[in-house]
């Protein structure tokens, strides 16, 4: 075999794995409705992930803060602010504020967040780095399965398929 | 504050907007909540406690609610009926609210009358044609408004009952084909009690039942279901036996220690020799004081007697009699089989003189009749309108037809599961009369072989979306009144018939309005119970209102000694040369009397006996197919003098011989593509026959003959009627 061939069969194999690999950007943060910055309420107001995302312990799902949650403190916090003022204008409308989704996983997975954060104690940074000093949320982590792997082997959690693969 | 309806209203608009938006990929968008609703959890369960309208026996049921729709159906363990268990009809009530057929938008005839064809009208219009409708029939002539609807309990009927007497109407017809005018009369008779007797079965030491199937259909399957599994196994020294005796071997008789096939309608000679061989030997104190029996004719019901109309040996009978008199508390029950005969009186009366000889009556372990009227004594006149109604409505049902043929009525409102265009006898041509009625409309959520017939239909909630309160037949004390609510944001435009009755009544005005005084039907509901001392959050939280204690039962039933029944034989319409066998219908334990044909988790149910699903089948046994030269899996056509159909043989292994037994239930001609075209329908062999003491339907009164006929495809089973461990089968 040449030596080109097999820098061929190395580039393709190459081209593979990139294409086969997850794809998602970490560059680019979606637009979203309201630019809403998780830096300041959890970094420099020391907010709990659970204060918002209230579902987190108790269901699948971590839940999005109502709109309602929202106004609890912005009925008299940053009331200037034009990014206030656009969530007030939503709670005046009372209409839902369409968050575009961040964090995505595989569909053929199933990630029960209270299993995580309730039994496993798992700190919500394990999962979601960096995002308590992101003005815009952005994914920055690949649930690939090798990492979900790393984390259950550690801990010497159940690894049988059928645990997340429902 | 928000309420559970705005919280099912947001839930189902929002959540369930963006989690069941179709099978595409997540979706981008995360929606909010505005305001969360209370006791809300993404992806946590709530329950609510009601009541299920599947079949009349009214169990409590605890619907589970996840992100505002029902998802799982289970029996409430609070209530008296069914203590937390719940049938396979009941479970598939999630089928009725998803069914893709329901009726969502009011409908107007549009083509011939009876044609099923319609188009869909905004409910002003609809309201506008009926209130027209109404209002011409009232200036003109009121009584020529008829209302025809399946018995209604609770204030349900209350409000039907009330807008027909301010109307001026008395024609308020209510149809159950399976109701229970023979055992009222028998417990007249027999006790001094016209009412439905509680039976405590779990605390029996012995059952004697004749061809009641009380354990998959009947008054309260669930109730006598649990109660059974009691009798047999709740206590530590003690397992029940259970004898029955019935034309063939059902679920219920499959169950029992011993079955015993009598001949159809001579249930009551069964029971006479029985009672014959307790008082010659004295078996129980009750049968040793009822000497006056003997003189009155009984002496004359020996054993052997009984075996030449039974075909139940005289040594059968005389060991059942002698175990029955041994081991007391006993029961003696009877069905439906036994009652629909042209002498139901005669075949339960005698059943009920076995519970006096046994001296069980009002005693644990025995037969009771609860003083059910008692807890709604601070109702007055009225009280008699909330509890159930055990009459079949038969008489008032042929008055009926006959006027509507005559063209006595102007108007007819109609509503209710029992679909009397398919389940009265074809010879009483009930939907030729119908149609002679100038203006018919329904109050429907999905179009049946009735409501097909009208011309304008007004779709209603199913029962897991509307408030009401039941009043069961069966399994309490007399104080168990069971609340329904709703458990989900109804998912079409409908509105239930009570709140329909009551803006009509508004808008009639004058009596009317005023016998009619609410805004909605839960008010009426909210106002009924309010002055009772009850809080009402709580009651629907429990699913009702339980008070744990006896009811009040009634004062001694007849004493004295107990009169011999006048015995009576069974009429068959038919000559036995010409249709050699006799017809035994009962209803399917799936879809009841038909009702629930349209629900296919209903239909794909195995029968519990045949495990055939989606068509019916007619059932022999082995000595009839033989003369017959039938095989299993045939198809035959079933002629009586009144009709014909076909369907396949089930070479049954227990049924007693010269009996042609099928299910009732299938033979759908409307009712959605699940019932329609699932072979022929077994009501449609009925004779007209009556009772002869009731006058209530006799549906065991007719012959009928089998012959070989080339049918389509085969019945579909899921083993061999035989057992799949069947002999040429392992080799």
């Amino acid at each position: 075999m040449t030596r080109n061939a097999i820098a061929s069969i190395l580039a393709l194999a190459a081209l593979a794995l990139a294409v086969l690999a997850p794809t998602r950007s970490t560059a680019a943060p979606p637009e979203q409705p309201i630019r809403y910055t998780h830096k300041v309420h959890v970094t420099d107001y020391k907010l709990d992930c659970r204060f918002c995302h209230v579902y987190a312990t108790k269901s699948a799902s971590a839940g999005i803060p109502s709109v309602a949650k929202c106004m609890m403190c912005h009925r008299t916090i940053a009331t200037d602010r034009p990014e206030i003022k656009k969530l007030a204008q939503y709670w005046k409308e009372k209409k839902p504020i369409p968050w575009v989704r961040v964090t995505e996983l595989q569909e053929y997975t199933y990630f029960p967040h209270f299993r995580m954060v309730t039994y496993g104690k798992v700190p919500c940074l394990t999962c979601h780095p960096g995002i308590d000093r992101d003005d815009i949320a952005v994914q920055r982590q690949e649930f690939g399965m090798g990492w979900c792997l790393t984390c259950h082997r550690g801990r010497g959690v159940s690894i049988d398929c059928w645990t997340c693969h429902i | 504050m928000l309420n559970r309806r705005g919280f099912l209203k947001i839930g189902g608009a929002t959540a369930f907007a963006a989690l069941f938006g179709g099978c595409e990929r997540l979706p981008k968008t995360l929606v909010p909540f505005v305001i969360p609703p209370e006791n809300y959890a993404l992806g946590e369960s709530l329950w609510y406690a009601s009541v299920c309208r599947q079949c009349p026996a009214g169990c409590g049921i605890v619907v589970r609610n996840s992100e505002g729709r029902a998802k799982k159906i289970e029996g409430n363990p609070l209530h008296p009926v069914n203590r937390g268990k719940l049938c396979a009809r009941g479970q598939a009530g999630l089928q009725a609210l998803y069914h893709p057929e329901r009726l969502g938008t009011p409908l107007k005839l549009d083509g011939p009358r009876g044609s099923g064809k319609f188009r869909e009208i905004p409910w002003e219009e609809a309201l506008r044609l009926l209130m027209t409708g109404l209002s011409g029939v009232r200036a003109e002539a009121p009584t020529a408004l008829l209302m025809l609807t399946d018995p209604m309990r609770g204030h349900r009927n209350l409000v039907s009952a009330r807008f027909m007497k301010a109307f001026g109407s008395p024609h308020r017809v209510a149809w159950d084909p399976f109701g229970q005018d023979a055992h009222l009369s028998a417990n007249e008779a027999v006790y001094g009690v016209r009412d439905l007797p509680e039976h405590d079965l779990a605390g029996t030491r012995y059952l004697l039942s004749f061809s009641g199937d009380f354990l998959e259909t009947g008054v309260s399957p669930v109730h006598f279901g649990h109660a059974y599994g009691r009798m047999r196994a709740a206590r530590p020294t003690v397992r029940g036996k259970f004898v029955h005796f019935g034309p063939r071997l059902s679920m219920t008789a499959a169950n029992a220690d011993a079955f015993l096939p009598v001949a159809p309608g001579t249930e009551g000679y069964a029971a006479l020799g029985i009672a014959h061989v307790m008082v010659r030997e004295k078996l129980t104190p009750a049968a040793a004081a009822a000497g006056g029996l003997w003189n009155a004719g009984l002496k004359e019901f020996t054993p052997q007697a009984a075996e030449e109309k039974t075909g139940v040996s005289a040594a059968d009978i005389e060991a059942v009699a002698r175990e029955f008199g041994a081991n007391q508390p006993g029961l003696a029950m009877a069905g439906d089989a036994a009652a629909a005969c042209t002498n139901g009186v005669f075949n339960l009366s005698a059943v009920g003189l076995l519970n006096l000889l046994a001296g069980n009556v009002g005693k644990p372990g025995g037969i009771s009749f609860p003083d059910r009227l008692a807890a709604f004594a601070s109702f007055g006149a009225e009280a008699k309108l909330l509890l159930p109604a055990a009459e079949s409505g038969y008489p008032a049902v042929r008055d009926a037809v006959e006027r509507m043929g005559k063209g006595k009525f102007r108007m007819a409102l109609l509503s209710g599961a029992t679909n009397p265009a398919f389940t009265l006898p074809p010879s009483l041509k009930f939907e030729e009369a119908l149609l002679k009625v100038p203006t018919i409309v329904s109050f429907a959520s999905f179009l049946d072989e009735t409501t097909s017939l009208s011309d304008l239909v007004l779709p209603t909630p199913t029962y897991l979306e509307e408030w009401g309160d039941d009043l069961p037949p069966a399994g309490h004390g007399g104080e168990a009144i069971t609340l329904g609510q709703p458990v989900v944001t109804p998912f079409r435009d409908t509105r239930s018939m009570p709140d329909v009755l009551i803006a009509a009544a508004k808008e009639l005005g004058g009596p009317a309005a005023a016998a009619l005084p609410w805004g909605s039907f839960r008010e009426c509901l909210e106002k009924a119970y309010a002055g009772r001392g009850i809080d009402l959050e709580e009651a629907h939280k429990n699913g009702g209102i339980f008070s744990g204690k006896a009811g009040a039962t009634r004062p001694a039933p007849k004493a004295g000694s107990p009169a011999l029944p006048k015995a009576a034989e069974a009429a068959f319409a038919g000559d036995p040369a010409r249709y050699p066998l006799v017809l035994h219908v009962y209803p399917s334990s799936a879809l009841s009397d038909g009702r629930g044909a349209n629900l296919p988790w209903l239909q794909e149910l195995p029968d519990p006996i045949a495990t055939a699903v989606w068509r019916n089948w007619v059932e022999v046994g082995p000595k009839t197919a033989a003369a017959l030269a039938l095989s299993d899996g045939d198809g035959v056509t079933v002629s009586s003098p009144f009709g014909s159909l076909q369907a396949f043989v089930f070479v049954h292994p227990a049924i007693a011989e010269g009996v042609a037994a099928m299910p009732l239930g299938q033979g759908h001609s409307r009712y959605g593509k699940y019932a329609a075209d699932r072979g022929g329908n077994p009501y449609a062999l009925l004779p007209a026959s009556v009772e002869s003491a009731t006058k209530a339907p006799a549906r065991h009164a007719t012959r009928v003959s089998l012959v070989k006929t080339r049918m389509k495809g085969a019945l579909v089973r899921t083993v061999h009627p035989e057992g799949q461990w069947l002999y040429e089968n392992i080799l």
